[in-house]
């Protein structure tokens, strides 16, 4: 049989890619690093795609990983991808605003799920209480601070928080293909965090 | 005289060709097939180009030498060309400090008798056109690109065709009204 290349370890490749320790643990990982399970080639593929969008430069992508991260609260991806980040030239307020980002819309991602489930007008109208003052004049900029506003919203499954900031994203001059992305981006970093 | 490659759509020819697989002294040498990557239900990406011992062909074999790994994890075979023969391919691999470390076979193809019923045989001097082809594991040619002697490839354009062509959504939020299910 023709001597194909052999592909190396899938696992080992995909860490060195996401800058994790080559020795990191992950149960699961193992589980199917052990098989040689056809889902780490794909997973190690998508995860090159998605950080590599046409409407979304390196930097900035990311950072949307980081805001995956933050969200499923894993320390060791969170420390891994500010590395790359700040190789890009990402900096500590960029990532604090990111942090703060992400808690921030874990509050709306809850309070306004609620308000939008229930739709009475008594919580319509009566004052939210929450204190937003990061969102008025983001380091990162508006367009961007919505963008990751709104991946973080897609995460946790708040249709009203998705839809309202996939409009402010728009009304800040990002454009569909470039949410769309964002997304992506979102959907496969929560597939990897959800392994490890 | 009209000017035509075999392309999209196509069976690939059929072909046994000598190549270069190793530096490894007894080893060097394996004859590959048109059926190898079918057997091995695989893809088969192969990219020629015109002359072994010259400038622009090394940067573009070591950039696919880079992401031979990316090419095996979309189960795709990667194969260089040229009309070289198979002692020239081992003689440049010996030379050239990028190509020593090869992760593909060059493919010899010194009678020119494939390139020539690919149609990519540059009229002048009887070399190959830099020429990429991606086949899919039934044999059928699907995608070509071809370019002008001197002009280089993007390898990452080659991956990104790849990847459209291999597109599998087969989740039920994308079907439509008449398509065969998973089912």
């Amino acid at each position: 049989m023709y001597p194909f290349a052999a592909t190396g370890n899938t696992k080992d490749s995909l860490y060195k890619e996401i800058n994790l320790p080559a020795d990191f643990e992950s149960v699961l990982m193992n589980k199917l690093a052990a098989l040689d399970h056809r889902y780490l080639k794909d997973l190690k593929i998508n995860i090159g795609n998605v950080l590599k969008s046409q409407n979304i430069n390196r930097k900035e992508a990311l950072l949307i990983a980081l805001s995956v991260a933050v969200n499923e609260k894993n320390t060791a991806l969170i420390s891994a991808i500010e590395e790359l980040a700040a190789a890009e030239g990402a900096d500590e307020k960029e990532f604090a605003e990111v942090t703060a980002c992400v808690s921030l819309m874990n509050a709306n991602n809850v309070f306004y799920r609620f308000r939008h489930f229930m739709d009475k007008e008594f919580y319509n109208n009566a004052p939210a209480g929450i204190k937003m003052s990061i969102m008025v004049n983001p380091v990162l900029g508006k367009e961007f601070f919505e963008l990751l506003s709104l991946v973080v919203s897609a995460l946790n499954g708040c249709e009203m928080c998705v839809t309202s900031h996939e409009q402010s994203v728009l009304n800040h001059g990002g454009t569909q293909a470039r949410i769309f992305d964002a997304v992506r981006i979102g959907a496969v970093f929560k597939s990897f965090t959800v392994l490890i | 005289m009209k000017n035509t490659i075999v392309s999209v759509g196509s069976k690939f020819p059929e072909f046994k060709k000598i190549s270069v697989v190793s530096l490894e002294k007894g080893n060097e040498f394996y004859d590959i097939t048109s059926e190898d990557h079918i057997n091995a239900e695989k893809w088969m990406v192969m990219f020629w180009w015109p002359k072994d011992f010259t400038f622009v062909c090394p940067t573009e074999i070591a950039e696919f030498n880079r992401k031979t790994s990316d090419f095996a994890d979309r189960d795709a075979i990667l194969i260089g060309a040229s009309t070289d023969s198979e002692n020239v391919h081992l003689a440049w691999r010996k030379n050239h400090d990028d190509l020593r470390d090869l992760q593909f076979p060059m493919l010899a193809d010194t009678s020119k008798s494939l390139a020539e019923e690919l149609g990519i045989l540059e009229a002048n001097e009887k070399i190959a056109y830099r020429a990429t082809y991606i086949v899919d594991p039934q044999g059928i040619i699907r995608w070509v690109s071809v370019n002008d002697l001197s002009v280089g490839r993007n390898v990452d354009e080659v991956l990104r065709v790849l990847d459209a062509l291999q597109t599998d959504e087969l989740c039920p939020c994308n079907w439509v009204k008449g398509e065969a299910t998973l089912a």
